[in-house]
């Protein structure tokens, strides 16, 4: 068993060396490492588990692509280039302030929605853009809105890892709030400010002037109108989670859509938006499609075991020394599939162990989001740099920005797990 | 030229694309729609179905069979839910063995091979599960569905942004709205899940259950294994039973059902209904996470080296050797235990008596193997067959 | 019910525009991609996954 999946892994990470060699794209090469570790488990498999896996991540892609969509019609119609005049406007005079709205304005979307990419995809370019207009440079505007958008999925209520490898150990999702809220607030507005605080003050005469005009008819309410609508639809199901029908996100993100449509000064191109938006989506859904392909086969051919079993039978001093490296990465690796692979197996082993596995949970929660700029799937990250329009080099421009900020959360994290029985008071709440 | 290469590959790939979308779709629908046979023992005396009990469920995916094996003796009536999570095949094995051998010859036993059948019809995306299992008989091959613990999104499909579980409130991950066991009690208007546990508590109501079963299994990582969670209701008869079949027959734990969990069976069935829950829980090491090759064989033996080797380190809350915990020894335990809670049920609740027949004994399931108790579906009169 | 329906024509609606960049794409590796991304899509609106 050992040397089977030893293996598979090796034949897996040989053809990813090799298709990368001939300047193949990374996902691609993702593909073809699955399939060839498909072979090398059992020759030719029944083509369903390439099927199988692809639907691994089919209901985050739906909410990727429907936010999206949502946000470039709003960009079309004028509407951000209208909030952003107004954030200018009002807060140029007070940096302290305006640092203080804009990582609360980073950590609502994420925070309802579980997701770093949804914090990037709905406000990642406008906050992205005020940064630059107080004098951030372009590597750690970026930084920022990575940091806050990780920060931002891994904040209460909806933390996804949490829930994942709650559910996988049959503990409640309860009690997390305070441990995840602390831990997360704590890392945005350290990042934020360790990294957006030095600056140059806004020039606001020559940001206006450069600013493009909000088209003709734009209007506070016609941009508020559809956000206004997608938080309405998501408090209501909390509020009356048994009398409103159940929309989902991507319907309530549509919904949103509809509303920016309707409302818009201008006639909106709704299918030459939808192919922008699948376009600049295609590296990243692009990725999870084929990471959910390549762990159906790493399940399949006992590979996943092999490295789960490798984390989980470490010493325990190992563990807490390593955790900090070992979930970011095995978040790149897998993406949110790392929270049932090795969050569950850690969950069970910290509780077995006698570690309050509320605290303990809460501190590798905010790990894991951490990871999502590291390879080979780099969602997170890529999408930001997409977004804010970041052009430098990917690891030393932009995630060496990140690596102090970063490595203050992972600590927070790391102090969390080892001092989870000290910190149990938190769970009150 | 450059266009043309572009188009030759484009359309070479669009060919490739096309054949795995076909070939994996028909193994899709054709693992949805298999039907397992189920030969209807003589104590089995009707088989409704659930719609029976909550007709907007009639004609849906999750509209099971409910199998009536009545006495016709008053007495106590026993319910019990198999593949409430259809992942856990040890769970509608153990169902259907007792439909098609047991009978009731003092109050009445209501069984649920597939509890939430949606479920049964897909396996769960980037887990690798085999779509079918077969178990050998005396009279050939019997093939059966392998399910997820959630059901289908092509029955219930979306989910909430977060599942906000009803009446507690209390949040649980999204998916969860579909795992039926978090949606006891149930409503009326819910996901699919939710209307089918309505659809349980009212057939509980209606049929006077006095006691449910609801049989699982699980991973040797999980903490509740190899054991009997108990509704305070029953919590004697639990205690009694674990301790007598630890003493002489296999060890079996036993928990109290915690309060603050909300949406599980034994806390909710027994809070609000007149019957109280017992939940079973069987050791199947193929829903580890740390498990190594993913397939039939580890499905039905339960044989693995990583599991093992998790277990040396102290890492798994149940034991596990060389001989793996094969299906067989899990059908047994299960089978064993209902009749030993039926026992002692009655010893404690003489109003309320379940005196049951043809349980096979643990051992006979063991050495002879459960395929050896399913019997040939060709060789009885067709209105004694049902499909599950 | 309803809503079920909503989701399987926002599917389809995003399946279409992902089959159409794929046509539209003169980048080959980048086609392949957009069909990989397509199964799902395709085998939920056709209901066999
Ligand atoms: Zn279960």
């Amino acid at each position: 068993m050992y040397a089977h999946a030893g293996i598979v892994l090796g034949v897996m990470a040989g053809v990813f060396a090799l298709a990368r060699l001939f300047k193949i794209t990374t996902e691609l090469s993702m593909l073809a490492a699955a399939i060839g570790g498909a072979i090398a488990h059992g020759g030719l498999i029944s083509p369903r588990h390439i099927a199988d896996g692809a639907f691994t991540y089919f209901d985050v892609t739906l909410i990727f692509i429907t936010a999206t969509f949502f946000m470039n019609l709003l960009k079309h119609a004028g509407g951000v280039d209208y909030i952003i005049r107004g954030i200018i406007n009002r807060f140029h005079r007070h940096r302290l302030l305006c640092l203080l709205f804009l990582t609360l304005v980073m950590l609502v979307p994420g925070a309802l929605t579980g997701s770093g990419s949804v914090t990037v995809l709905v406000v990642g370019t406008l906050v992205g853009t005020v940064l630059t207009y107080m004098g951030i440079s372009k590597d750690r505007v970026a930084a920022i809105i990575f940091l806050c958008a990780a920060m931002s999925a891994a904040a209460p209520p909806i933390n996804l890892w949490a829930m994942m490898a709650a559910a996988g150990s049959n503990m409640p999702y309860v009690g997390f709030f305070l441990p995840l809220g602390v831990i997360s607030v704590l890392g945005a507005l350290f990042s934020m400010f360790f990294l957006g605080w030095k600056g140059t003050p806004v020039q606001l005469d020559k940001v206006m002037a450069e600013l493009p005009e909000p088209a003709q008819g734009m209007a506070g309410w016609k941009v508020l109108l559809p956000f206004v609508v997608f938080f309405g639809l998501v408090l209501a199901g909390r509020i009356w989670p048994w009398t409103m029908p159940t929309l989902g996100l991507p319907l309530m993100f549509m919904i949103a859509a509809a509303v920016t449509v309707a409302v818009s000064p201008k006639r909106l191109p709704i299918f030459t938006v939808a192919r922008e938006t699948v376009q600049g989506l295609l590296p990243l859904i692009g990725v999870m499609v084929v990471v959910g392909i390549l762990v159906q086969i790493m399940a399949l051919s006992g590979a996943r075991g092999l490295i789960s079993l490798g984390v989980v039978t470490l010493p325990l001093p190992v563990i807490f020394a390593a955790l900090w490296l070992i979930l970011p990465f095995s978040e790149g690796l897998v993406q949110y599939a790392a929270a049932p692979l090795l969050g569950v197996p850690l969950i069970l082993l910290f509780n077995m162990k006698g570690i309050n596995p509320i605290i303990a949970l809460a501190g590798m929660a905010v790990m894991f989001p951490i990871g999502d700029m590291l390879p080979p799937t780099t969602v997170v990250g890529r999408a930001t740099t997409m977004a804010v329009g970041f052009k430098g080099s990917y690891y030393r421009g932009f995630v060496k920005r990140c690596l102090i900020p970063a490595a203050f959360i992972l600590l927070l994290g790391t102090l969390y797990i080892i001092f989870g029985n000290e910190l149990s008071f938190l769970v009150a709440g | 030229m450059k266009a043309n290469r572009e188009w030759i590959i484009k359309g070479i790939a669009l060919a490739v694309w096309a054949g795995v979308l076909v070939s994996s779709g028909i193994a899709f629908a054709q693992h949805r729609q298999y039907k397992e046979a189920v030969v209807l023992g003589a104590g089995v005396v009707d088989v409704r179905t659930l719609g029976d009990y909550f007709e907007p469920l009639k004609g849906t995916t999750n509209d099971c069979n409910i199998y009536i094996l009545d006495s016709g003796v008053p007495g106590g009536t026993l319910l019990i839910m198999g593949a409430v999570h259809a992942e856990e095949p040890a769970t509608n094995l153990a169902a259907q063995l007792i439909v098609e051998n047991a009978s009731a010859t003092t109050g009445r036993i209501i069984v649920a091979i597939h509890e939430n059948r949606s479920g049964s019809t897909v396996t769960r995306p980037g887990d690798a599960y085999p779509q079918f299992f077969t178990i050998e008989t005396d009279w050939g091959e019997k093939k059966f569905r392998m399910g997820d613990r959630w059901a289908n999104p092509l029955d219930s499909w979306p989910d909430p942004e977060t599942y906000v579980h009803y009446p507690s409130g209390q949040l649980l991950a999204y998916m969860d709205v579909r795992n039926m066991n978090r949606t006891w009690p149930g409503r009326p208007n819910g996901s699919l899940a939710e209307r089918t546990s309505y659809a349980f508590m009212r057939l509980i109501e209606e049929e006077g259950v006095d006691l449910t079963i609801d049989l699982h299994e699980a991973e040797l990582e999980y903490p509740i294994i190899g054991t009997i969670v108990a509704h305070q209701g029953a919590l004697d008869v639990a205690a009694m039973v674990s301790m007598m079949l630890t003493a002489q027959e296999f060890t079996i734990g036993m928990e109290i059902s915690p309060l603050a969990l909300h949406g599980l069976s034994h806390r909710e069935i027994g809070d609000f209904s007149d019957s109280p829950c017992i939940l079973l829980e069987a050791p199947e090491p193929f829903l580890d996470r740390v498990r190594g090759v993913t397939d039939e064989a580890l499905l039905l033996t339960g044989q693995d080296e990583f599991v093992m080797k998790a277990g040396e380190h102290g890492l798994l809350y149940w034991p596990i050797d060389e001989n793996g915990w094969p299906i067989d020894i899990r059908v047994a335990r299960h089978v064993r235990t209902i009749e030993k809670i039926t026992e002692l049920w009655t010893r404690f609740h003489p109003d309320e008596a379940m005196v049951v027949a043809g349980f096979p004994t643990y051992n006979e399931m063991v050495e002879l193997g459960v395929g050896h108790f399913f019997h040939d579906p060709s060789t009885v009169s067709q209105d004694r067959v049902a499909f599950e | 019910m309803t809503i079920m329906i909503v989701y399987y024509a926002i599917t389809a609606f995003f399946g279409a525009v992902l089959f159409w960049n794929f046509v539209k794409s003169k980048d080959v590796q980048k086609a392949i991609l957009y069909l990989v991304i397509l199964m799902p899509f395709v085998l939920r609106v056709f209901r066999l996954k």
